[in-house]
């Protein structure tokens, strides 16, 4: 097999982007190749957009299953693919196994079975998914479910380099995709459930050694915040955030197990050499018991790739009384904000509202609902970039064993996982969305290490007095904040979205259907039922002149969880709507990718 | 030590030779309007909160990515019942909670309340202390 990338005439973009971190040459030449699906985004900006035209909207009727892969696995199969150079590396949910496959022989050309011990799979209750590979310097990067980081040799499968990055016994464990930027492996860690203190990691390329770690709480230092430099959106500006502003915001030592885990996608501007992402929920799940804004849980993070030190940080969601993790894709792109062309970063949150923010400086600019639904805070106050909360809806404030009702978004969030794509002619965001809302009631609970820690009982059911259903798919514009078009869903829509150069968006459903639509109205051009439902996320590449869509199927992950919520029939009358009993009418278990392209 | 004690009673249970008496209380449960418990069974709910079985199994018990237990419970023994729960089914992602202290401590209790689920007896899962 020859790993030689096609194209070598953009070789020379390598020296262009030399000059503030050592770039990965060989990722490099192959994502600028869109014949390649070289990372899970398709660039490192997180946009989820193909140059490639071939398929387009007036011929996308007629694509075709052109080839199908079991991959032996059931539960849920989240992220998609590489392509890189006619191989596909091919991934799946524990025991995360992986498959380099031969585009032109679809022959597996190596398998790499990572012996893990089955009890981390209890550790990542109620889904071992994973979110899929990295590649760089002729190798594959593997971030197993039991927190080891594994290398592999890309021809051969062989691992060249293995680190530990957590401690599954105390339930840190992982789900995320590892992202190489420049010639840093960056890794994050799961278990916000288990009081798992969260922190990003980058590792060298090459030897695997660790280069720098950053956590989201605790002393100024282990977080590799400057309090004089770093700064936060307060007040209108932008501002230091000063000595111990994590420390301070917690009570006593509640940060060595607060949470705020990194098991999101990350993305990297190499102009100005910064890495974002975003820090999971505050542990946990019963506010009473952790006073205080628990900074620097639910924040957007810029930190420098060479030191891992933190330029800015902003936290949309202070105390946070509802899980809404604030782990979501940051999406860079250079879009027009209120008149303005800016050097954008668009995220959309858990906790219903889509944030666009100056990635440069780290200024909130934008903070709107991209969910009408969305109930639990009024607005996000501008100046101080803190939500205002309802109080009928604050856990916090009705307290432990009351039952608070009605809270819009559910715990899973307007958006969870599932990336969102930008597509940079129309200048918008194409969203998969959740339309669920919950009731939550927070009780006491015990730290014990490598035990739950969760404190909270939710009950979640399809947003009332809507149109029934558990999903939308939206076009949002970010720069003033609005919906553009809302194409409803009968079930949340966990896929990954792609949008193209040929004007086609690709989006999965929990049914199992991969859909084409219009950029313009959402409306449907193509569908196709895959033998699973879809968590994954649609990727794209071309292989002799051809151009191929495809999607990982298989259900599970908290939708499957999430639609299973609610089934008690006296649930005020919502819980027997939707639900999972009726998404087992359209799908069962079942890990397959089906590729797609048109005929000859 | 007490765990290491455990493991070995949980060895002898999955061999199914012995069945070691349980403590299980004498009636098993006590409800009132179908949501008053006595004490007994309301620290059986406790102990299903905080170990988090809803994540897996629902807020209702009716099952999620785990089992219905009120399915399950009409067939499993209380010995079974207990093998399982501390042992785990690890294969079919059933953790052990063999070495969650609150499990290990109020198994019977945890026993008590999901059987009382199970029969129909107790109507909600949310339970509250008879007065």
């Amino acid at each position: 097999m020859s790993m030689a990338l096609k194209h070598p005439l953009i070789a020379g973009v390598v020296f262009t982007c030399a000059g503030l971190a050592h770039a990965d040459g060989q990722l490099d030449r192959a994502m600028q190749d869109p014949a390649n699906w070289a990372v899970q985004a398709g660039d490192n900006y997180n946009q989820r957009y193909s140059a490639l035209k071939q398929i387009n909207a007036g011929n996308v009727k007629k694509l075709q299953a052109a080839w199908t892969f079991s991959t032996g696995v059931l539960r849920g199969h989240e992220g998609s693919p590489l392509v890189i150079g006619g191989v596909m590396y091919i991934h799946t949910p524990f025991p995360n196994n992986v498959f380099a496959v031969d585009l032109k022989t679809q022959e597996i050309l190596w398998k790499y079975e990572p012996k893990q011990d089955s009890a981390v799979i209890a550790q990542m209750c109620c889904d071992t998914v994973n979110r899929g590979l990295a590649f760089a310097d002729g190798k594959i990067f593997l971030q197993r479910a039991d927190s080891v980081l594994d290398a592999l040799d890309a021809k051969t499968g062989k691992v060249v380099w293995s680190v530990k990055n957590g401690d599954p016994k105390l339930g840190a464990v992982a789900t995320n995709a590892p992202h190489v930027f420049g010639d840093k492996v960056i890794t994050g860690i799961s278990g916000g459930e288990w009081g798992v203190r969260g922190h990003l990691t980058a590792y060298d390329v090459k030897t695997g050694k660790q280069v720098w770690r950053g956590y989201s709480t605790g002393p100024d230092d282990e977080m590799l915040i400057d309090p004089e430099k770093t700064v936060t959106w307060s007040d209108g500006k932008l501002v230091p955030v000063g000595k111990d502003s994590s420390l301070k915001s917690w009570k006593d030592d509640q940060w060595k197990t607060g949470g705020g885990t990194t098991w999101g996608w990350y993305s990297y501007d190499k102009d100005l050499n910064l890495v974002y992402y975003g820090s999971g929920n505050p542990s946990t799940w019963n506010p009473s018991q952790r006073p205080g804004d628990n900074k620097w849980s639910m924040s957007i993070w810029a930190r420098d790739l060479n030191t891992g030190k933190v330029k800015w940080v902003y936290q949309m969601t202070p105390h946070d009384e509802w899980d809404f993790d604030g782990v979501n894709e940051m999406i860079l792109a250079d879009i027009d904000v209120k008149g303005k062309k800016t050097k954008a970063l668009v995220h959309f949150d858990r906790n219903g509202f889509g944030y666009t923010l100056d990635r440069t400086t780290g200024a909130l600019l934008v903070a709107e609902k991209y969910d009408p639904a969305v109930n639990w805070a009024t607005h996000v106050d501008m100046k101080t970039g803190r939500p205002e909360v309802v109080a009928k809806y604050s856990t916090q404030q009705n307290g432990p064993d009351v039952n608070t009702k009605g809270i819009c978004p559910a715990a899973l969030g307007s958006k969870d996982q599932q990336p969102a794509s930008f597509h940079p002619k129309t200048g918008l965001f194409y969203v998969p969305t959740n339309h669920v809302c919950m009731d939550y009631e927070p009780f006491e609970i015990q730290y014990t290490a490598g035990q739950p820690y969760v404190g909270a009982t939710l009950s979640m059911y399809p947003a009332p007095k809507s149109h029934g259903g558990m999903g939308n798919f939206i076009a949002w514009d970010a720069g003033k904040g609005k919906i553009v078009w809302s194409k409803p869903e009968k079930f949340s829509v966990w896929s990954g979205a792609l949008t193209t150069a040929g004007d086609v968006l690709f989006y999965g459903t929990l049914e199992g259907y991969l859909k084409a639509v219009s950029l313009k109205d959402g409306k449907e051009l193509w569908k196709f039922k895959t033998p699973s439902g879809i968590i994954g996320n649609v990727f794209t590449y071309m292989y002799e002149g051809k151009q191929y869509v495809g999607v990982y199927s298989g259900i599970g992950g908290w939708a499957g969880i999430g639609m299973a919520a609610g089934l008690e029939k006296d649930a005020e009358g919502l819980g027997a709507v939707g639900g999972y009993r009726d998404l087992q009418k359209h799908t069962a278990l079942g890990g397959s990718l089906t590729v797609f392209a048109l005929p000859d | 030590m007490k765990k290491r004690a455990l493991i070995c009673s949980l060895a002898v249970l999955m061999t199914s030779v012995a069945v070691p008496a349980t403590a299980l209380s004498d009636p098993l449960y006590t409800v009132v309007d179908g949501y008053k418990v006595d004490p007994n069974t309301m620290q059986g709910f406790r102990t299903w909160r905080s170990a988090a079985c809803d994540r897996c199994h629902g807020p209702n018990q009716e099952g999620l990515v785990g089992p219905s237990l009120i399915e399950r419970l009409k067939v499993l023994t209380p010995e079974e019942f207990k093998t399982t729960v501390l042992g785990g089914r690890l294969a079919k992602g059933m953790p052990s909670f063999g070495e969650n202290p609150k499990v290990v401590e109020h198994i019977d209790q945890l026993y008590a309340y999901l059987k009382g689920r199970s029969d129909g007896a107790i109507t909600r899962a949310k339970v509250v202390e008879i007065e």
